[in-house]
């Protein structure tokens, strides 16, 4: 889910006061639960608190703005477009991304070996895995619900066209739609077609139309579409029931 | 997918006591005005998957084979993350990784603790 | 921190190389694996040599440690599922090369 809103800040900080975010007031037991367990797991040595303070560490500082970059950048430069199909981890580098982090060596889910899917006009990438949803996260942050759900990992790979027509995504049949399942170590990332209407756009402003969605492949990246949003199309004029209140046969 | 879950999905007493609060982050943020979509100890349950991971406790295949079942049978109604924390712990349960009744009693000092600050 | 450490590369040679078609065996599951069961049996072509790695623990008999070749492979959508209506469409996924024989 995009949690960031785009500045336009040509450049300069403007330095926003934001007031103080609300909390919320109470402790759920789920807070509980998760604070409790780990306690117990640490007490037990399945892991160590440094341990388990690097991963989460790691953890908050992804999201998928590197991913955006990349893609912008590589629109914009040819020569490092090349590099990025030519070995993703390096190219990673030179965007400040270390995917070795935070172990020297990567983690036990992501690994370090990072391939970028280039679409064309006559092929169309889309990602999965069906095993257990492996997502690039040192590139893209954390994977959405919906990736993760059986309902996605089961049918995108048997009728791929009819899921991606879900998300509002229809190709013509002539498009070769590619599904890559990621059930290895390799993991993977598009890199969409760079949409018309945007001739001479800066990196920024390129990067704000590369959303997650893109870069999983369910979307195609558009001037004005800066966020994934999936609409409820909830009827215009919604017919009341004639039956409310009765009791159901 | 290859391979079947042999994870026990019957319900536990503790976790369903849990999930019977009805707390979770979609329901109580709203109530608070709170806008952030994950609640604040998402990144420490991922830390923690990898760390299990790591140690070899509970790789993530198995983890997430588990967390699939578990989501279907005993879980389904609850949304991420909460299911994906309450998957973990009934696995890790189930593997007798922590037991229910030190976790009960773990769980009520940590409430203690942070509620007599 | 204990993690998987960079292996050194093996002296084997690549069994396959770009282009070569392969078939994807259906062997037992001892254990977990992760070869799908939607490609057992499918005949593919070898996309990417990507890395040697260790067989994975949970597939090895007995396992020694051995160090083999990953490939990506691609499929025709047509070639893993009936009826699949549209000629074009393909998938890819990766496998160790004891999954795959010539095809």
């Amino acid at each position: 889910m995009s949690k960031g809103h785009t500045h336009d800040h040509n450049g300069d900080d403007h330095g926003h006061e934001h007031p103080a975010a609300p909390m919320v007031e109470e402790i759920t037991d789920y807070e509980i639960l998760e604070i409790a367990v780990r306690e117990l797991a640490i007490e037990r040595g399945l892991f160590t608190a440094e341990d388990h303070r690097s991963f989460t560490e790691w953890a908050e500082s992804l999201g998928p703005i590197n991913g955006s970059r990349l893609v912008a950048k590589a629109w914009t430069d040819p020569a490092f477009k090349a590099r990025v199909l030519a070995d993703g981890v390096k190219a990673c580098k030179e965007i400040g991304l270390d995917w070795t982090e935070p172990t020297g060596f990567g983690t036990p889910s992501d690994y370090t070996n990072f391939v970028v899917l280039e679409d064309t006009p006559k092929l169309h990438h889309v990602i999965v895995c069906t095993l257990c949803s492996c997502y690039p996260r040192p590139i893209l942050g954390m994977s959405p619900e919906w990736y993760r759900t059986t309902n996605y990992r089961r049918r995108l790979v048997r009728w791929p066209r009819e899921v991606l027509a879900e998300f509002g995504l229809i190709l013509p049949p002539e498009v070769e739609v590619r599904i890559e399942d990621s059930n290895q170590k390799c993991r993977f990332m598009v890199l969409p077609i760079r949409p018309d209407g945007t001739k001479n756009w800066t990196e920024e402003q390129l990067a704000a139309i590369v959303t997650r969605d893109c870069m999983i492949g369910v979307a195609l990246p558009r001037p004005g579409r800066t966020a994934d949003v999936h609409p409820i199309h909830k009827a215009r004029r919604p017919v009341e029931s004639s039956h409310h209140g009765r009791a159901a046969e | 997918m290859s391979g079947t879950s042999d994870v026990d999905t019957s319900p536990i007493t503790l976790l369903e006591a849990v999930r019977n609060q009805g707390k979770e982050w979609d329901v109580i943020a709203p109530r608070y005005g709170v806008t952030n979509p994950d609640p604040p100890w998402k990144t420490s349950l991922i830390g923690m998957n990898e760390c299990l991971a790591v140690g070899g406790s509970l790789p993530a295949l198995d983890r997430r084979r588990a967390e699939d079942e578990l989501g279907k049978v005993v879980y389904s109604d609850v949304p991420a993350p909460e299911r994906e924390l309450l998957a973990l712990v009934h696995t890790m349960l189930r593997r007798g990784l922590v037991t229910e009744a030190e976790l009960a009693g773990r769980m009520r000092t940590v409430r203690s603790r942070l509620e007599a600050i | 921190m204990k993690a998987s450490k960079p292996l050194k590369t093996s002296e084997a040679p690549a069994r396959f190389k770009v282009g070569d078609r392969v078939r994807v065996k259906n062997m037992p599951n001892m254990f977990y694996t992760r070869t799908q069961n939607y490609v057992r049996g499918a005949i593919g072509t070898i996309a990417v040599c990507t890395y040697k790695d260790l067989i994975p623990e949970e597939e090895a008999f007995n396992y020694d440690g051995r160090i083999e070749q990953y490939y990506i492979i691609r499929f025709r959508q047509k070639d893993l599922w009936e009826e699949y209506p549209f000629d074009n469409d393909t998938l890819q996924t990766e496998s160790p090369e004891h999954w795959l024989e010539p095809a």
